[in-house]
C-alpha cells in the first residue's frame, strides 16, 4: 500500500503538469503555514470584520507597487508614531512635552486624508491640553488641532487615567474645527479670503500645498519635509501621554490595496489560502472516502445491498448541486462546517457508481477467487484485495474533487451565503462585488481573489492530469 | 419494450431526484420552524384581507374581532398550523409543486404583483432564453471546433485547446463575469467607448419599436452569453474532441475510408454517428454546472431572471420565494436531463436493442 503511493508520486513526479502542480501545492501550504502563524485563529471576527482594526488605512486605493507605473507620484501610505517626547520645556506654571514626527512629502498629490491619535494620557489634577501643529518646507507653521482631556469626574480618584482602552482619534480631514484653523492660516500667510466652510473634507489640499488658481482643486503640492508637533503641556511633573500617532493618508497601500473599509486585502488573501485548502482537502478527502467504502461494499456485495445503494446513489449525484446549496446554507445558516457537510454529502455518490463498476471487474478475477479458496473474511478480501486496486485511481478522484469543493464554496460566498467569521477569496469578492467595485474599476479588489481561486482549482487539476498515467497505465511509458 | 423501459427507469429516477429535494427542502423547512412562519404569514395576509372586507359589514368592534378569530383558527386548521410539522409534510409538498406559496415580501413582477406564481412566470423565459443561446452556441462551436481538433490531435492548436479546457473548467463564471465588466470598464476609461452594458436586460427607458427593442435585448445579452459559453465551451471540445479521435482510429472507419468514401462522408455517417451518444453523456453531465452558472452569471449581470431573482430572495431573507426557486431549479434541471436522455436513445442504437 505505501510502496503503491510512493510510486504513485514518483510517477507524478516524471511529468512535467505533476511537477507544475505540485511546485504550485507545496507554496500554497507555505502560505497557509504562514497565515495561521501570523494571525490570530479567529482572525475573521477580531481583525477582518471589526472597522476599527483598519480606522487608518485608506479607503479603496490600489496597492503601492502599482505607483511604479502611474506618471505623477502618488502618496504612499505612512503612519508616524512617538512614545518619547523629543524635547521638554520647563517652566513654572507647567511642564510642555513636545512630540516630533517627521515625514517626507514629495508626492504630486495632497495625502487622501490626515488622522491623529493619542494613546492614553494620565493627570494627576488638571487635564493635560495637547496641540498639533504642522511645519512646512516653506517655514510656515499651521495650527492643526487642540485638545483637552476630559475633567475628572465626581469621586473619581487621582491620577486620572484618559485614552487607554480606546485612543484617541480625530480623523483631521473632515473636523470642521480643523478648518477654521487652516482657513486663518491661509488668511494669515496667504492673504486668502475666510472659506472654514467650504475647507472641511479637503484641508489637506491646503496644510501640503501652496494656492495655485491654476490647479483644480485651488492648492498644488507644495513637496519637501515636513514635521508634525505634538505639544502636551502637563500642568505636574509626573502626567504624561503614551503614544501620539499622526497617519499621512495614502493613495496607494501595501501589496494589494484596500477595500472601502480600509482592510488591506494582502491580509485577507492570505489568510483565504489556509481556508480554500482546509475546505477542499477535507472535503475531498471525505467525499472519496465514503465514496469509496460505500463503492466497494455494493459491488462486492451484490443483491439488495447494491441494488439500494446504488439507487442512493443515483437519486442523490443527480441533484443540482448549487440550488440545493444555497437553499440549505440560507435556512440552515451560514456556517462553514454546515458547508462543508453538505458537500460532502451530496459528493460521495459520483464516486460510488464508478468505484462499484470497477469493483465488479475485480471481484470477479483470480486474485479475489485465490483469497476466497483461502478462508479469507468478506472484510478482508474488501480491504487487502480490492482496495489497493483502487488506490491510485481513488487518490487521483481525491485530487480531482478537490477543486470542486473550493469552486462550490467560493460560488457560495460570492452570492452573500459565506460563514463571515472566516474571510474567503469568495467573501472578498462577494463584497467587491455588492459595493460596486466591478463598476468603477478597482480591480486589485476583485481581480486577485478570483485570480487565486482559479490558480488553486487549476494546481488540483494539474496534479490530477499528472496522475493520469498512474491511473491509467496504457499511458505509462515502460519501465520495470 | 427495452426502449420503454429504459425510459421507464430513467424517468423514475429523475422523478426520484425531483421528489428527494421537494422531501429534503420541505423537512429542512418544518424541522428548522421556517415552514410555521411561512404559512402564519400567509394566515395572517388573509385574515388581514378579511378584515377589511368584513369590517364594511361587523360594524360592532368585539363581534368582528370574533369573527376573525374563528376564521384565524378555520384557516391555521386547513393550513395545518395547528398539527406538528411532519404531520403536515405531504400538504406542504403539495403547495410547492403547485408553486402555492403565497406572496413575496418585497420582490415584485414588472406589473407590481408579488405573487410567486406571477414572479416566476416573468422570470422563467428570460433565464431560458439566456441559457438556451448560451447552450446552442457552445454545442455550435464545440462541434465544429471539437471535430477540427481531432484532426489534428497533438498539434499545437491542440495543446492550447487542451490547456483552455483546463483553465475554463477551473474558471468560476461569476468571476468570468466580473473580468469581462471589468475588461468593458478599462476599454470604456481608455477609450470612451461603451462597447457592453454592465448589467441589466434594456436600456433605460428602453427603445421604442419591436427591431431597436430587439437590438438593445441582445445588446445586454451579449455579455452574459459570453460568459456562460466562455464558462462551458472549453470542456465541452474536449470532450467532441476525445471522443470523435477514439473513434476515428477505429477499424470500420479505416474501411470505410479505404472503399473512397469522402471525408465529409466518414466524419458525418461514421465517425459522429457513433461518436455522438458519449457526447451527448458529456453535454447530460455538463447540464447540472450550467444550471449553476446560469445563477451566478444572472446575478453579476442583473439579468432579471431566475437566477438573479435567487439572489434578491437570499438578500430580502424571503424563504418562500427561495423554496420556490429551488423547486424551480431542479425542476428545469431534471426536465433537461429526461430530454437529453429521450435524445440519448434516439442516438444510441444499442440501448434500444440490448
Amino acid at each position: 500500500m505505501t510502496e503503491r503511493l510512493r510510486t504513485t508520486l514518483g510517477e507524478l513526479l516524471t511529468s512535467t503538469t505533476g511537477k507544475v502542480g505540485v511546485a504550485f501545492l507545496s507554496v500554497m501550504v507555505l502560505i497557509s503555514i504562514y497565515a495561521l502563524t501570523a494571525n490570530p485563529v479567529d482572525f475573521g471576527d477580531r481583525l477582518w470584520n471589526n472597522p476599527a482594526a483598519w480606522a487608518d488605512n485608506p479607503k479603496n486605493v490600489p496597492p503601492a507597487w502599482t505607483g511604479l507605473f502611474h506618471g505623477s507620484r502618488r502618496v504612499n501610505h505612512s503612519v508616524l508614531e512617538a512614545i518619547a517626547p523629543a524635547e521638554t520645556r520647563l517652566s513654572t506654571r507647567f511642564v510642555e512635552r513636545v512630540y516630533a514626527l517627521d515625514v517626507d512629502f514629495p508626492y504630486d498629490e495632497a495625502p487622501t486624508f490626515t488622522s491623529f491619535s493619542l494613546e492614553e494620557a494620565v493627570y494627576q489634577q488638571r487635564p493635560p491640553s495637547v496641540t498639533v501643529s504642522v511645519t512646512r518646507p516653506d517655514g510656515r507653521t499651521v495650527n492643526l488641532y487642540r485638545l483637552v482631556a476630559p475633567a475628572p469626574r465626581e469621586n473619581e480618584p487621582s491620577p486620572y487615567r484618559r485614552y487607554e482602552s480606546t485612543p484617541f482619534r480625530v480623523h483631521l480631514t473632515g473636523e470642521p474645527s480643523v478648518a477654521g484653523e487652516v482657513s486663518a492660516f491661509l488668511q494669515d500667510d496667504f492673504g486668502m479670503s475666510d472659506q472654514s466652510g467650504s475647507l472641511v473634507g479637503r484641508v489637506d489640499d491646503a496644510v501640503f500645498g501652496v494656492p495655485d488658481a491654476a490647479s483644480e482643486t485651488g492648492f498644488r503640492p507644495l513637496q519637501g519635509a515636513y514635521r508634525i508637533l505634538v505639544t502636551a503641556r502637563f500642568q505636574d511633573e509626573n502626567d504624561y501621554i503614551g503614544r501620539v500617532r499622526f497617519v499621512v493618508g495614502g493613495s496607494q497601500f501595501g501589496l494589494m490595496g484596500t477595500d472601502s473599509l480600509g482592510r488591506d486585502l494582502a491580509r485577507g488573501l492570505v489568510f483565504g489560502f489556509p481556508v480554500a485548502l482546509t475546505i477542499g482537502l477535507i472535503t475531498a478527502i471525505m467525499a472519496t472516502g465514503i465514496g469509496t467504502t460505500m463503492g466497494i461494499i455494493s459491488g462486492y456485495t451484490g443483491g439488495k445491498t447494491d441494488i439500494g445503494i446504488q439507487r442512493f446513489s443515483d437519486v442523490l449525484s443527480n441533484i443540482p448541486l448549487l440550488p440545493i446549496l444555497l437553499f440549505l446554507a440560507f435556512i440552515l445558516g451560514q456556517k462553514l462546517w454546515i458547508v462543508i457537510v453538505i458537500l460532502i454529502l451530496f459528493g460521495w455518490p459520483g464516486m460510488t457508481i464508478v468505484i462499484r463498476s470497477m469493483v465488479l471487474q475485480v471481484r470477479s478475477g483470480q486474485l479475489v477467487e485465490a483469497s476466497t479458496a483461502l478462508g479469507a473474511s468478506r472484510w478482508r478480501i474488501m480491504l487487502r484485495h480490492i482496495f489497493p486496486q483502487m488506490a491510485p485511481f481513488v487518490f487521483a478522484q481525491m485530487i480531482f474533487f478537490t477543486p470542486a469543493a473550493i469552486l462550490a464554496e467560493a460560488g457560495l460566498s460570492f452570492l452573500g451565503l459565506g460563514d463571515p467569521s472566516i474571510p474567503t477569496w469568495g467573501q472578498i469578492l462577494d463584497q467587491g462585488f455588492r459595493t460596486g467595485a466591478v463598476y468603477v474599476g478597482y480591480w486589485w479588489w476583485v481581480f486577485p481573489p478570483g485570480l487565486l481561486i482559479v490558480v488553486t482549482a487549476l494546481t488540483f487539476v494539474l496534479i490530477a492530469l499528472g496522475m493520469e498515467r498512474v491511473v491509467d497505465p496504457r499511458l505509462r511509458t515502460v519501465r520495470q | 419494450m427495452t426502449i420503454a423501459k429504459t425510459l421507464a427507469i430513467r424517468g423514475a429516477t429523475l422523478v426520484g431526484v425531483l421528489f428527494a429535494v421537494l422531501v429534503m427542502v420541505v423537512v429542512t423547512l418544518g424541522a428548522t420552524g421556517f415552514s410555521d412562519r411561512m404559512l402564519t404569514a400567509i394566515v395572517n395576509e388573509e385574515v388581514r384581507g378579511l378584515r377589511q372586507g368584513l369590517a364594511q359589514t361587523i360594524r360592532d368592534a368585539d363581534e368582528l374581532e370574533a369573527a376573525l378569530r374563528d376564521h384565524r383558527q378555520e384557516l391555521e386548521a386547513s393550513y395545518g398550523l395547528d398539527r406538528a410539522w411532519y404531520l403536515r409534510l405531504p400538504q406542504m409538498i403539495g403547495r410547492v409543486i403547485r408553486l402555492d406559496l403565497g406572496e413575496a415580501r418585497t420582490l415584485k413582477t414588472a406589473d407590481g404583483s408579488s405573487s410567486i406564481t406571477a414572479l416566476l412566470r416573468e422570470r422563467l423565459p428570460r433565464t431560458m432564453m439566456l441559457v438556451t443561446t448560451a447552450s446552442f452556441i457552445t454545442a455550435g462551436f464545440g462541434l465544429f471546433f471539437g471535430v477540427k481538433l481531432a484532426t489534428r490531435v497533438g498539434s499545437r492548436l491542440d495543446r492550447v485547446a487542451s490547456l483552455f479546457a483546463a483553465t475554463s473548467n477551473a474558471l468560476p463564471a461569476w468571476w468570468a463575469g466580473i473580468l469581462l465588466i471589468l475588461l468593458t470598464y478599462v476599454i470604456l476609461s481608455t477609450f470612451g467607448v461603451r462597447v457592453f452594458p454592465p448589467g441589466g436586460m434594456y436600456s433605460a427607458p428602453p427603445p421604442e419599436g419591436g427591431i431597436p427593442r430587439l437590438l438593445d435585448l441582445m445588446w445586454h445579452a451579449a455579455l452574459p452569453v459570453i460568459t456562460l459559453v466562455l464558462i462551458s465551451v472549453g470542456s465541452w471540445t474536449y470532450v467532441v474532441r476525445t471522443m470523435v479521435m477514439n473513434t476515428a482510429q477505429e477499424d470500420f472507419v479505416t474501411v470505410a475510408r479505404a472503399k473512397g468514401l469522402p471525408e465529409g462522408t466518414v466524419m458525418r455517417s461514421h465517425i459522429l454517428r457513433v461518436a455522438a451518444p458519449p457526447i451527448l453523456t458529456g453535454l447530460i453531465l455538463g447540464l447540472a454546472s450550467s444550471v449553476g452558472g446560469a445563477i451566478l452569471t444572472e446575478t453579476v449581470f442583473n439579468w432579471p431572471g431566475m437566477g438573479r431573482l435567487y439572489y434578491d430572495a437570499i438578500l430580502s431573507v424571503d424563504e418562500s420565494v427561495v423554496v420556490a426557486l429551488t423547486f424551480m431549479f431542479t425542476l428545469i434541471y431534471v426536465s433537461a436531463r429526461f430530454t437529453l436522455e429521450v435524445l440519448y436513445i434516439v442516438v444510441d442504437p444499442r440501448v434500444r436493442y440490448s
